[in-house]
């Protein structure tokens, strides 16, 4: 069965890129956009993977991140962030509040499925 | 700003009429700068829906090549199936080919994924600037509203701070070169024959 991910970004472009390199792949792919949106669809499927953007608007990935934590069933799924910010202080916050990785965009596609590879099994 | 500075205006007596005068100055030049920054901002804002419209029409160009490309290699498959496995005959051949051409294809898909992020790099970088000019905006403000209660004794230091901000402004419009765009979407342009 195949893996599902959730994919984060206020950017309709860089969702459907997103989308479009992840289906390529063949996982399944649902899209938000917003961290409030993520929340709400995180809590009504189960997904395997979270990929999410830091700066957007209504709630932002760094408060999404630390929402999805405090949850049970989303204490171990991997969350990735995938952002322009690349400030080792933007970073550090992330770490600290549980992310899994950190891309910085633009992104390669085939790096992100080998990033993502690693981490969903 | 302008508000506060007449009601402070309307308290002094007749011998402050000069200072009044003074102060109008310094409204004319906040106004002068007012202007000069909501015209950058909304450049900023024309930049933005510019690039949004250019990304929104590449992002279909993208899916229509992809999905034709995803056809071709299918075919491509196809037609493998149905060739003869018998040594290297000339559709064989043709397909060998036909295959790096759709590699090829899916390699470019690939770089182009990666090229179309730049819409939401430069939003974020107009989305910043223009936040910029706001914070910029904001401050002069502050530094008007605060001259504004400052004492007389202050005053000709004042005006000479507003003089100075609408020299600056002046000074940078004179020297912008005429605005060079001034496409509002990607639509195409209008065509005149002579």
């Amino acid at each position: 069965m195949a893996k599902t991910i959730l994919a984060v970004d206020d950017s309709a472009s860089i969702r459907q890129m997103v989308t479009f390199t992840l289906k390529g792949a063949g996982y399944e792919v649902i899209e938000a956009v917003d961290g409030q949106d993520a929340f709400d669809k995180a809590n009504h499927h189960q997904v395997n993977l979270i990929l999410t953007d830091i700066n957007m608007p209504r709630m932002d990935g760094l408060k999404l991140l630390e929402l999805l934590r405090k949850l049970t069933q989303y204490k171990n799924i991997p969350i990735l962030i995938l952002t322009t910010e690349s400030g080792d202080e933007m970073k550090a916050k992330g770490r600290a509040a549980g992310a899994t990785g950190w891309l910085v965009k633009p992104f390669d596609p085939k790096r992100l499925l080998e990033v993502i590879g690693k981490v969903i099994s | 700003m302008t508000e506060l500075r007449s009601t402070s205006d309307k308290l002094d007596n007749k011998a402050e009429d000069k200072l009044v005068l003074e102060d109008k100055d310094g409204v004319i030049c906040n106004n002068a700068v007012n202007e000069y920054l909501m015209g950058i901002k909304g450049d900023l804002n024309q930049a933005e829906r510019l690039v949004s419209d250019a990304v929104n029409n590449l992002v279909c160009n993208f899916r229509y090549i992809s999905e034709l490309a995803g056809s071709n290699h299918e075919m491509v498959l196809a037609i493998e199936r149905m060739a003869t496995s018998e040594g290297r005959n000339p559709i064989n051949e043709l397909l060998e080919k036909q295959m790096v051409t759709a590699n090829r294809i899916e390699q470019e898909l690939e770089a182009v994924i990666t090229s179309l992020q730049f819409g939401d790099l430069v939003a974020q970088l107009l989305a910043h600037t223009a936040r910029q000019v706001e914070m910029l905006s904001v401050e002069l403000q502050r530094i008007d509203r605060q001259g504004s209660l400052q004492g007389k004794t202050e005053k000709r230091a004042l005006n000479s701070i507003h003089s100075g901000i609408h020299k600056a402004v002046n000074e940078v419009k004179n020297k912008s070169k005429k605005k060079p765009v001034v496409q509002q979407g990607m639509k195409m342009g209008d065509i005149e024959l002579f």
